[in-house]
């Protein structure tokens, strides 16, 4: 019973498909990656929705009532001082931020007035369109899942089914499947201040996550 | 498929916005088939539906569906106090199906002061050093789409002091592996070619 639940529920890999009340959903985020940019004085963000979608699945569109958040907290307390939104419309994603919004936490609305603005056009095809507004770039549409990562025998493990824990070289199940991807690349002068690393190396840092929402 | 309900806290100030303005024609604001103006629509209240700092936590330390709905709906100032503790409890669980128990990792961190790290999902991102999520020298200064943040994961969890606790060793000498395999799962970033300028990520199949 424990082997079955556990095979049941770790459908997955970085986020993908991590929870069935969100799994498979148009506001599943498969993955989250922050880097440092072409330009090292700028930060890109990228945020992967939709699971694992098949060369066959290169159809699937964004969700008009999903708001993809990018949260930055740059006192170390967890909570957001900035926020990056992006939701489409029409055949356009549209980009909000960063800016500090006006309330934090589980719910989110959009201040259409905030200075920081963009929009792209979405991508639909191996071209990528892309934009670039107040020196911040923007990018939305199908992409390479990057992730790689022996899922199938993950499960195998978690479930107690495979003793001898993983296979070396194992299998990237996720070589030939793609993602709808948000890419935004920002100047590190717009996303705020930075605190010392958690885990004590000295570090400066911002803290940074995503969050999917749905209109209510 | 959501069992929780939240207060809308948004009531009115719906307040519909033009964001392609048309710059000649500024003073009006009647929508015209004819002109440029395009209306769009952002107001509405947006309630969390799924949340992401790190790669391949709640998948891997929350031990129920109940525990990773939760977490996914629970904001990251209230992670740790609410999730540490199942956290550890997987985490042991883990090691038990192996029989073993956990052993303080590569980063001197025992079971709750990793949990306790890991609870909080957020990444840390140096915007003014280099960003990775562990190179061996840099520790969870960012993610880069090549990072092999899976094994990083299993080497922290699993690895013990030296990183490389169940690496199938052979430990009586008989040819054959006596250890399994859990701080690689055998796929490495190969097959990744990520491009040098925006959008990075590579066209899809």
């Amino acid at each position: 019973m424990g082997s079955l639940v556990a095979a049941g529920v770790a459908l997955i890999a970085a986020d993908h498909l991590d929870a069935m009340a969100v799994a498979g959903t148009t506001a599943d985020i498969t993955d989250f990656y922050a880097f440092e940019g072409e330009n090292p004085a700028n930060t890109v963000f990228v945020a992967n929705v939709q699971s694992s979608l098949a060369p066959a699945g290169n159809d699937a569109t964004f969700d008009e009532n999903v708001l993809v958040e990018i949260n930055i907290d740059n006192d170390g307390d967890l909570v957001e001082d900035l926020v990056i939104q992006a939701i489409p419309r029409d055949g356009s994603m549209y980009f909000f931020g960063p800016y500090a919004p006006t309330a934090t936490g589980l719910n989110s609305t959009i201040d259409t007035s905030t200075e920081l603005q963009g929009e792209v056009v979405i991508t639909t095809d191996d071209t990528a369109i892309t934009s670039n507004a107040n020196g911040i770039s923007y990018f939305a549409g199908p992409r390479e899942d990057p992730f790689f990562f022996d899922f199938s025998q993950f499960n195998a493990v978690i479930a107690g089914m495979a003793p001898n824990g993983f296979n070396v070289p194992g299998n990237d199940d996720f070589d030939g499947t793609n993602v709808l991807s948000i890419v935004i690349e920002v100047p590190n002068t717009l996303l705020g201040g930075t605190f010392a690393h958690p885990a004590g190396t000295g570090t400066q840092v911002f803290n940074t996550w995503v969050e999917a929402k749905r209109k209510q | 498929m959501k069992t929780k309900l939240y207060t809308l806290f948004f009531s009115g100030l719906l307040a519909f916005t033009t964001l392609n303005s048309c710059s000649n024609d500024d003073d009006n604001l009647m929508i015209d088939d004819d002109d440029m103006m395009e209306t769009v629509d952002f107001t509405g209240t947006y309630a969390q539906q799924d949340q992401m700092g790190r790669p391949g936590i709640n998948t891997v330390l929350s031990g129920s569906t109940a525990i990773k709905n939760s977490f996914n709906v629970t904001i990251p100032s209230e992670q740790g106090a609410a999730f540490q503790p199942l956290f550890l409890d997987q985490a042991v669980a883990l090691h038990a199906a192996f029989g073993a128990t956990y052993e303080t990792n590569i980063l001197g961190l025992d079971a709750p002061t990793l949990t306790t790290i890991l609870a909080n999902d957020v990444l840390q991102v140096a915007p003014d050093a280099p960003t990775t999520y562990f190179d061996g020298t840099n520790v969870l200064t960012g993610r880069n789409l090549t990072d092999d943040v899976i094994d990083v994961s299993l080497i922290l969890l699993f690895g013990g002091t030296t990183g490389d606790r169940f690496n199938g060793q052979d430990t009586d000498g008989d040819g054959e592996p006596d250890l399994p395999i859990l701080v690689t799962d055998g796929v490495s970033n190969a097959g990744e070619t990520p491009m040098m300028s925006f959008p990075y990520l590579e066209q899809p199949h």
